[in-house]
């Protein structure tokens, strides 16, 4: 008899479960901002970051030369810019003040000076200095042009300096021997053609991706308890752990079901490379998500308004991709913010994608993150309880 | 006169009673200033994590090690004398670069046979890949002239012939408007004018919903306050709070975290007033026609990072294609970033800012018009 009791009360649990699930996936589907929203916005972010990183990587920085000199020196000088990696010279202004204005403009990057007494001055042995100015406005285009002058600035002095050395009488197998110095061979590790969008595009996404999950979470309690029908959930008996975690379940299946698409179309249709087993990473998304949206229940359970709690919410979801270190190297940050920005669930999230997809450093490695992913979950997901139940 | 200033004090009084709005308004922006100001604080990236594994163990292989780890830009792992142990160091992350030289480097050299020390780098971050290469390069350029240097001087010249030999064409790099090649004078400016952008909208945008929840926006649309006093009244508190914001936010950039912020002030101060300006009359267009606060704070919060990127403030316009463009300059911070990046960091006049002050005026009046003028008429059911 005792027994038959216990299965109808876990029948009826079940049923009270199911029913707030409904109840649940019936309030969101009907709540048309929010559907649109989460069915489109991470959808249009992958197609935008991945339309606007198509070039993919940076290549044939414009470049301007000025050659104030016809001598054979020079015109091997802007054959040598013209062949150099990553530099497309696309303007030949006939003087300083028209190449300035063309940096100035942004029409060009990198502009060349070669002066009126290039060839003689060579031919005489003397000094002859060659200007090169690169636009150091935007960082990507400055280290790319940089690296690549760099290159070419080796090549053409170790040239000038072989042929002073041979016209002086200096052997000419001693003379390249001088201008030997070391060779290296560049292998950029885990991303070989530095492509941009393999290196932004998923995140970024998952970014835009993890705003819109604070979002739906950041409603989980104030939703309930800044309604007057929390008044009839309590009255009606049902428990408020049993609510909120249904309600959680779903929130949470409903995390994972958005971002599997952006997956599935970065690894499959967009080749965006995964070095790791994709049940890892779902495993790990997960994970997230739970840390996720434990940070919003406590959020939406401190708050007064539905409006505070997004504010709350959004006010840490914001900015976390910046001091997540995805970008600017968490270890080029000052020590007290590289840890105060290891509590926040979406820094562990950020590098563990990084490493997942780029290098797969183990199980034991990113183990340490599931680890801490959880421990936020739990600890937030306790105090929001504690706090709920209270209301 | 007199209705637009009652209407910005109740709007004032509103503000400051919000503990929220309050804070959002003049702490939020502040906040996120100093904490992402504080993120790129160092600027360059310096002392990276390399791995050295000299499989040669000569005079030579310990000169390119001594190089590379003279140099500020890196900062040698000792722990790291295997291939194997460099792998994995580069997979967990440990060291970020390493360099491999072969086992007989020195006699290889010596007898001008082809050999090279391998310089790998992890790219899955492209900072940490770009300027990897980049200072790599710088080490091995410099450690090149100092043998070429010592060479010379063995073969008897002297020390003016060996530089004068040296420098027989040298090219001279010159980096304009950022030698430092400094992040934070990179990137820092364009995160202010998004947290402007984005504070500004959602705050200005809440001022007619609350009101149309709270049933209060019913007096101001039966009342015979025109339209624009309406705007005005509400706009100015914001206003005024947004261009303080821009100018704390500037003065807190240049000061404290050392951005370059140069250029004319008068043309820093006219960018701003159009800015704010489109920025209040939009939020406040938004606003009038939202059907409550969740729907504004949810779509707008979501728009800073798309309009970040594809804005051209970080990576190249030139290598965006064109639609994505073409929707860019629609958006008053894609103007804005680049006009301003213009203005402060390459220190241009107005003559190269017209287009971008012109854009940002249509801009301002086209969200202006709609904004004055919003019809005050309730649509009855039926």
């Amino acid at each position: 008899m005792e027994q038959l009791n216990f299965s109808k009360v876990v029948i009826i649990m079940f049923k009270q479960g199911l029913s707030v699930m409904y109840r649940e996936i019936t309030y969101m589907w009907r709540d048309r901002g929010l559907r649109n929203l989460l069915l489109i916005g991470p959808l249009l972010g992958l197609f935008l970051f991945y339309a606007t990183y198509s070039a993919q990587a940076i290549k044939d920085i414009p470049t301007a030369i000025v050659c104030l000199d016809r001598s054979d020196t020079a015109r091997q000088l802007v054959e040598d810019m013209k062949n150099a990696e990553y530099l497309k010279v696309i303007a030949y202004p006939p003087n300083f003040q028209d190449l300035e204005e063309l940096i100035k403009n942004g029409r060009v990057v990198v502009g060349i000076v070669i002066p009126e007494d290039l060839g003689q001055k060579v031919a005489l042995h003397r000094q002859a200095t060659v200007l090169v100015a690169v636009d150091g406005s935007n960082m990507i285009y400055a280290t790319n042009a940089a690296s690549a002058v760099m290159t070419v600035t080796h090549t053409i002095s170790a040239r000038a300096g072989i042929n002073a050395l041979v016209s002086n009488g200096i052997n000419f197998s001693q003379a390249q021997e001088a201008y030997q110095g070391i060779n290296i061979r560049e292998e950029p590790w885990f991303n070989p053609t530095l492509n941009y969008a393999y290196f932004l595009v998923l995140a970024l996404t998952l970014n835009i991706w993890q705003q819109c999950c604070t979002l739906v979470a950041s409603m989980n309690v104030i939703g309930e308890t800044g309604r007057r029908s929390w008044y009839q959930i309590k009255a009606s008996g049902i428990s408020v752990f049993k609510l909120f975690f249904s309600k959680s379940i779903v929130q949470v299946t409903m995390f994972m079901l958005l971002v599997l698409p952006i997956y599935i179309i970065s690894y499959i249709f967009l080749h965006i490379p995964m070095h790791c087993n994709f049940g890892l990473l779902l495993l790990f998304t997960l994970a997230f998500t739970l840390a996720l949206h434990s940070i919003g229940t406590l959020a939406s359970s401190l708050s007064h308004s539905a409006i505070d709690s997004i504010r709350l919410g959004m006010l840490i979801a914001l900015p976390s991709f910046i001091l997540s270190g995805y970008t600017w190297p968490m270890e080029s940050m000052p020590h007290y913010l590289q840890q105060a920005v290891k509590i926040l669930p979406q820094t562990w999230f950020f590098q563990g994608i990084n490493y997942l997809t780029f290098k797969n450093p183990g199980p034991a490695f990113i183990g340490h993150y599931f680890l801490i992913l959880s421990l936020t979950a739990v600890t937030c997901y306790g105090v929001a309880a504690i706090v709920t139940l209270r209301k | 006169m007199r209705q637009v200033l009652n209407i910005t004090y109740y709007e004032t009084i509103h503000i400051l009673r919000n503990r929220l709005l309050l804070g959002q308004i003049f702490f939020v922006p502040f906040l996120y200033t100093l904490l992402l100001g504080t993120v790129y604080i160092a600027g360059v990236l310096n002392n990276i994590p390399l791995g050295v594994v000299d499989l040669d163990n000569s005079q030579l292989s310990r000169e390119v090690v001594t190089a590379f780890a003279n140099s500020p830009y890196f900062k040698l792992n000792k722990q790291i004398n295997t291939y194997h142990g460099l792998e994995q160091a580069m997979r967990d992350g440990t060291v970020r670069a390493g360099i491999v030289i072969p086992e007989d480097y020195a006699q290889k050299v010596s007898l001008h046979q082809n050999t090279k020390v391998l310089m790998v780098y992890d790219s899955s971050n492209l900072i940490w890949g770009y300027n990897t290469r980049k200072y790599a390069r710088e080490v091995i350029n410099s450690f090149n002239i100092d043998h070429t240097a010592a060479y010379l001087a063995g073969l008897g010249l002297t020390q003016e012939e060996v530089h004068n030999n040296m420098d027989t064409i040298s090219l001279n790099m010159e980096v304009w408007y950022n030698p430092t090649y400094s992040y934070a004078t990179f990137i820092l400016l364009g995160i202010i004018l998004m947290i402007l952008h984005q504070i500004g909208l959602q705050s200005v945008g809440l001022t007619v919903t609350r009101e149309k929840e709270q049933n209060s926006w019913l007096q101001f649309l039966s009342s015979s306050v025109p339209p624009w006093k309406i705007f005005l009244g509400k706009c100015l508190p914001y206003y005024t709070g947004g261009f303080f914001n821009y100018a704390l936010l500037l003065w807190l950039a240049s000061d404290l975290i050392h951005v370059k912020i140069s250029g004319s002030l008068l043309l820093l101060i006219l960018l701003g007033v159009i800015y704010i300006l489109v920025i209040n009359a939009a939020g406040f267009y938004i606003s009038v026609k939202a059907a409550n606060s969740l729907q504004v704070t949810r779509y707008i919060m979501l728009l800073s990072v798309p309009m970040f990127i594809i804005s051209g403030y970080t990576w190249p316009s030139r290598y965006i294609p064109p639609y994505i463009n073409k929707l860019a300059h629609l958006l008053p911070f894609t103007w804005m970033s680049e006009g301003f990046r213009l203005a402060t960091l390459k220190g241009l006049g107005f003559h190269y800012l017209v287009s971008h002050i012109l854009a940002l005026t249509a801009m301002s009046v086209a969200a202006l018009l709609p904004a004055m003028t919003f019809d005050k008429h309730r649509k009855f059911p039926g």
